[in-house]
């Protein structure tokens, strides 16, 4: 009886507005992090019903993680901004109430483009404009190519580059052509992250990347994870868990290239030849031996027993021994590099890391045994080298003083076995492309520049990372010019901005901030400083989702709309960023409105264009969008055309693909896809663009940095600018007070995307029941011999006194040396009810100022040394255990 | 009749919560009620030790506590194996609450909504679907299988009319299908030799099995 009574239930149930059978799907791509998978949303009466994967695209291939299908409640959340909002109450401060007035978007345009207009005609330097990487194709597409069209240089994305990227993504760039790099998960059969978590983790392709991930551990490749937490990521997966003291992933590294080419003599010879700088010849005082009359960099003919320019063709290549060259005394530079890394002994590299040589050892020997030097593999028609080993690095190792050196050195590993982009080794995503075959658009492909080092195809800043800057006087907020290595600059926002700004004499100060969605009072490091620091700035501009901890300090907030509300033609292009590697298909989906906007919500893309209208400054942005979309004739946007955002796209779309499927083509669609070549996955088997393993341009930058630096008095640090890597110690690790004992650090949950997610009432629900995300993660026996239990709540007290609390939570998966907080937990905002108070804000433990960046490529060191003990909070920052 | 049954391998599993949040927009059950949700445990004493995420669901037992002590009638296991709550039927008494050895049940006491200002549009297209007073927990969505055999779709084979953790999955960590089908992934994974119940000692006898680490008892 009850059997029938359940039938009748379900026959009912199909008739529901849930039901399998009502709505219709749209395919869309999503931005719940910068990953940007293809989604498929299903739309009920005008009301999103369900948000899934799309299974037509190879983005995702129509899985979805929690943040994705969670874009439900990001949409329909309560306490999302839906108007125009103009402050009332000048007076600002933490805590301090804006006084928010609702107004109409016509009032807040004219306020904003006067303002603007103005700036514009004084001194465009004096705009300051912010987006965030969550919303990473839209920042490069839209934001910062209005930033550039408005005529100025200051350009700032938050915590975003600062902690994950300045050494990572530019040496990326300058060695793989690509913005990160990968395992090809296809073939590689041993892997060896460095703080990193790709295919475990959120952010570039991610659904992809779990897939191929789990694919590749269920077919038994073992994944060693060199990381200070095991409980989370990677780390979780691994076959092998490596726990490191944070920061000295360096010395590990070259202690790793030590035994491999001098204890065991396993190096890839032909690749070191002639995909890398290894046989250049290096003179007495570290540089290139070069022609006399081309000015090319010579390297030895060891068959003709005569120097040769790098691109000459020649029997065969020295990588060893000692040359005399027009009378300079020389080395290969891989004889360097033999000698050089001598000193990082696994002994040595055991003192600085706490990993014990005999693991160094062992690791390193079954890497290079496992790489398979010599062999071959067909794909595609293709013989190539068939090197199954790869090592990546990510935040984890980069975010550190020593960022550019930890990258050079993990993946030194790559280049050393041969292993950089060839089939099973490291790929970077996606950097060659020879585009959908019925338009060979969009074409890309790195290529031999300067010195016959690699040059990228494409790349998310007109600025491509080789050639490097040359180095010049500074005139930019962020005194780029004086660290061309540098992506992202703390002093955006540091304590020793104004002192900085004085020295070399910035002839402006900024006047107004214009920001697309990013935090920087929670991303970037201590609040007070951000607070004090953007207190100055008299007049900004914010579009938000959510008002929080920034917005208190606008002057007007504009209702953004969510992924689900907006349109971009680009979500996945460049490729560089978050396109699958590997083989497989291309995808060029495009992210469209699945409902009307909700209340006043506007496309940021469109304000921008408005914007750009009432300055006066259209042509220049048109212009840039050309360059930036790659937008080619006949579809150029005209310099004295009026487009609305949807005809920027259509234009976009066709220049592409054709005029047939412009932008309704793609609405109908969701997307095109096409198979990928060998040609294109590895590339570097069919260029003859080297990469650096000798990194000659880092000294001679540093020689053109030094006399600036001391012309202005701000502190050179020359262990910074040497050719070969070195490991440098962070601040943190020079603390003696041996009260101060633990390292604090902050770990990124797949759960989470930078700040905003933890406003999401799903994502807060699996938080609540997640056993580390709002707690300080520390090992057992540590709490033991600290007398802290688990539940206890504790302070974390840093050397400069910035203090925070939470609830311990213990754990065996942890260095006994380190402490452990989810990134970008602990929000006080009241606008945002439920994010506010969940966790600990491990960011305010962190001092943003010169001295605690890469003196180098400025990147932030985001480890600190601290005392820990039980503690009633004065402001506790968290919740009750669920 | 098909005996529907998953297997979660937890090799696969990165411990994302998409099975968590899949489940959540599916059949948008209330706050605090979670279908599907994601356990883990750490094993191993350090530097040895790892955390294992351990993604959770009804069990559909083929012995159910909870149907033996529902004193209402209200618990069912179907004959294809499924285990559901009539609602009509429940007293909201708890005792099944109490007698799952998984913790998969749970008492929704009074309607409540996410925010405090009221209902979602979203949550407004599932008035109905679940009743306060009662005792909620996972049908393998039920409604979407229905839906299949309807229209002459496979569950576990045909996106549309499998269960929403297991289409959704971003690491492909789960299985689903007919344990009577000789020819169904769900089976022939079955048999294996490392494929395990959770308490296998409450000799529930659960359809919904595990791979990949051994975890602790």
């Amino acid at each position: 009886m009850s059997l029938r009574k359940a039938e009748k239930n379900q026959q009912t149930q199909a008739d529901e507005k849930w039901s399998v059978s009502e709505g219709t799907w749209i395919s869309s791509v999503c931005s719940m992090c910068y990953g940007g998978c293809s989604i498929k949303v299903k739309v009920v009466d005008g009301v999103v019903r369900k948000i899934e994967g799309n299974s037509d695209s190879p983005l995702g291939n129509g899985r979805l993680c929690a943040k994705g299908t969670s874009g439900i409640m990001t949409l329909y959340d309560p306490s999302r901004i839906n108007y125009p909002l103009k402050r009332t109450n000048p007076e600002k401060g933490k805590g301090i109430d804006p006084g928010w007035e609702r107004i109409s978007w016509d009032e807040a345009l004219d306020i904003i483009a006067e303002k603007m207009k103005k700036i514009h005609q004084d001194e465009p330097r004096k705009l300051f404009c912010m987006g965030t990487t969550t919303c990473a194709s839209m920042m490069r597409n839209s934001v910062r190519s209005f930033t550039v069209s408005f005529g100025t240089p200051n350009f700032f994305s938050g915590g975003g580059g600062l902690h994950c990227g300045n050494g990572a993504h530019q040496v990326a760039g300058q060695t793989h052509a690509s913005w990160s790099i990968v395992p090809d998960f296809d073939y590689c059969n041993y892997v060896i992250y460095f703080g990193a978590s790709k295919g475990h983790a959120a952010g570039h392709a991610g659904n992809t990347n779990a897939q191929l991930s789990s694919d590749a551990r269920s077919r038994g490749m073992k994944t060693v994870v060199v990381d200070p937490i095991g409980f989370q990521g990677a780390a979780a997966k691994a076959t092998e868990w490596v726990p490191i003291i944070p920061g000295t992933d360096t010395a590990l590294a070259i202690a790793m290239v030590n035994v491999l080419i001098n204890e065991l003599g396993i190096y890839d010879a032909e690749f070191l030849k002639y995909k890398t700088n290894a046989s250049y010849l290096i003179g007495p005082d570290g540089k290139y031996v070069r022609d006399t009359a081309s000015g090319k960099p010579l390297v030895w003919d060891a068959n003709a027993e005569e120097p040769k320019a790098y691109d000459d063709p020649a029997g065969d290549l020295a990588l060893e021994g000692s040359y005399e060259v027009q009378g300079v005394k020389c080395r290969p530079a891989f004889e360097l590099l033999k000698e050089h890394v001598r000193k990082y002994t696994p002994e040595k590299a055991e003192e600085i890391t706490k990993v014990p040589a005999r693991t160094i050892r062992r690791i390193a020997r079954e890497f290079g045994e496992a790489a398979q030097i010599g062999s071959k593999i067909v794909i595609d028609g293709h013989e190539l080298p068939y090197r199954p080993v790869s090592t990546i690095y990510f935040r984890g190792a980069q975010g550190h003083k020593n960022s550019l050196y930890a990258c050079i050195a993990i993946d030194m590993l790559n280049f050393v076995v041969g292993a950089a982009d060839m089939p099973g080794g490291t790929l970077g995503f996606c950097p060659a492309g020879l585009g959908h075959p019925e338009t060979n658009r969009p074409a890309f492909y790195p290529k031999a520049g300067l010195d016959g080092l690699l040059v990228t195809g494409i790349w998310m800043s007109p600025h491509t990372p080789y050639p490097i800057r040359e180095p010049a006087q500074p005139r930019t907020m962020g005194l780029g010019e004086m660290f061309p290595f540098a992506l992202s600059s703390p002093f955006m926002v540091s304590s020793d901005q104004e002192e900085m700004w004085e020295k070399i004499g910035l002839p402006y100060r900024p006047e107004m901030i214009l920001d697309h969605g990013s935090n920087p009072i929670m991303s970037v490091g201590n609040d007070e400083t951000v607070i004090n620091s953007v207190k100055k700035i008299p007049f900004i501009v914010i579009s938000e989702l959510y008002l929080n901890e920034f917005t208190d300090f606008a002057d007007i907030v504009l209702p953004d709309t969510c992924y689900l509300e907006r349109l971009e033609s680009a979500p996945n292009h460049p490729p560089i960023l978050n396109h699958p590697a590997g083989m497989g298909r291309w995808g060029w989906p495009i992210r469209q409105p699945v409902i009307k906007p909700l209340y006043e919500r506007r496309d940021f893309a469109e304000v921008l264009l408005e914007l750009a209208k009432r300055i006066g400054i259209s042509s220049n942005y048109f212009a840039t969008l050309n360059l930036m979309q790659g937008i080619e004739s006949p579809y150029r946007l005209e310099m004295e055309g009026d487009y609305t955002w949807e005809e920027v796209c259509d234009r976009q779309l066709k220049s592409h693909f054709g005029e047939e499927k412009g932008l309704e083509w793609f609405k109908k669609h969701g997307l095109i896809s096409w198979p990928k070549k060998a040609e294109e996955v590895y590339w570097r088997a069919f260029t003859k663009a080297r990469a650096p393993i000798y990194w000659e341009f880092i000294l001679t930058a540093g020689e053109k940095v030094e006399p600036i630096a001391q012309k202005y008095g701000v502190d050179f640090v020359e262990s910074y600018y040497r050719p070969l890597p070195e490991y440098n110690p962070c601040v943190s690790h020079e603390v003696k007070d041996p009260e101060f004992d633990l390292y604090g650090i902050y770990y990124r949950d797949i759960m989470h995307t930078n700040s905003f997610t933890m406003q999401n009432v799903w994502l807060d629900e699996a938080s609540t029941r997640d056993a580390y995300i709002y707690y300080i993660n520390l090992n057992t026996s540590t709490a033991a011999r600290k007398g802290i239990k688990d539940g206890d709540w504790i302070c974390l007290e840093s050397v400069k006194g910035r203090k925070v609390w939470g609830k311990a939570n213990l754990s065996e998966a942890i260095h006994p040396e380190v402490l452990a907080v989810a990134g970008c937990t602990g929000h006080w905002s009241k606008d945002q009810p439920i994010a506010r108070a969940k966790g600990t804000f491990f960011n305010a433990l962190l001092e943003i100022d010169y001295e605690h960046a890469s003196p180098v490529n400025l990147n932030m060191d985001n480890c600190v040394k601290l005392k820990v003990y039980p503690s009633a909070p004065e402001d506790k920052g968290g919740v009750e255990r669920a | 009749m098909p005996r529907w049954g998953m297997i979660i391998d937890l090799n696969r599993c990165v411990g994302c919560a998409g099975c968590q949040i899949a489940c959540k927009a599916e059949n948008c059950t209330p706050l605090g009620v979670t279908f599907s949700w994601l356990d883990s445990q750490e094993i191993g004493t350090y530097p040895n030790a790892r955390r294992v995420a351990v993604p959770m669901i009804c069990m559909h037992c083929e012995e159910p506590e909870c149907e033996k002590i529902c004193p209402a009638g209200a618990t069912e296991k179907r004959e294809d194996g499924i285990v559901t709550v009539n609602p009509d039927l429940c007293i909201g008494c708890k005792s099944c609450v109490v007698a799952c050895p998984y913790g998969a049940r749970y008492m929704y006491e009074k309607a409540t909504t996410y925010f405090p200002s009221g209902r979602t549009p979203f949550e407004k297209l599932f008035d109905g679907r679940h009743s306060a007073g009662t005792v909620l927990k996972c049908d393998f969505c039920l409604h979407r299988i229905e839906e299949g055999l309807r229209r002459g779709l496979t569950p576990g084979k045909d996106r549309e009319v499998t269960p929403a953790c297991v289409i959704n999955c971003m690491a492909k960590a789960r299985y689903f299908g007919d344990l009577d089908d000789p020819e169904s992934e769900v089976a022939q994974l079955n048999s294996r030799a490392t494929v395990f119940p959770l308490k296998p000692e409450c000799n529930t006898r659960p359809k919904v099995t595990y791979g990949g680490y051994l975890l602790k008892k």
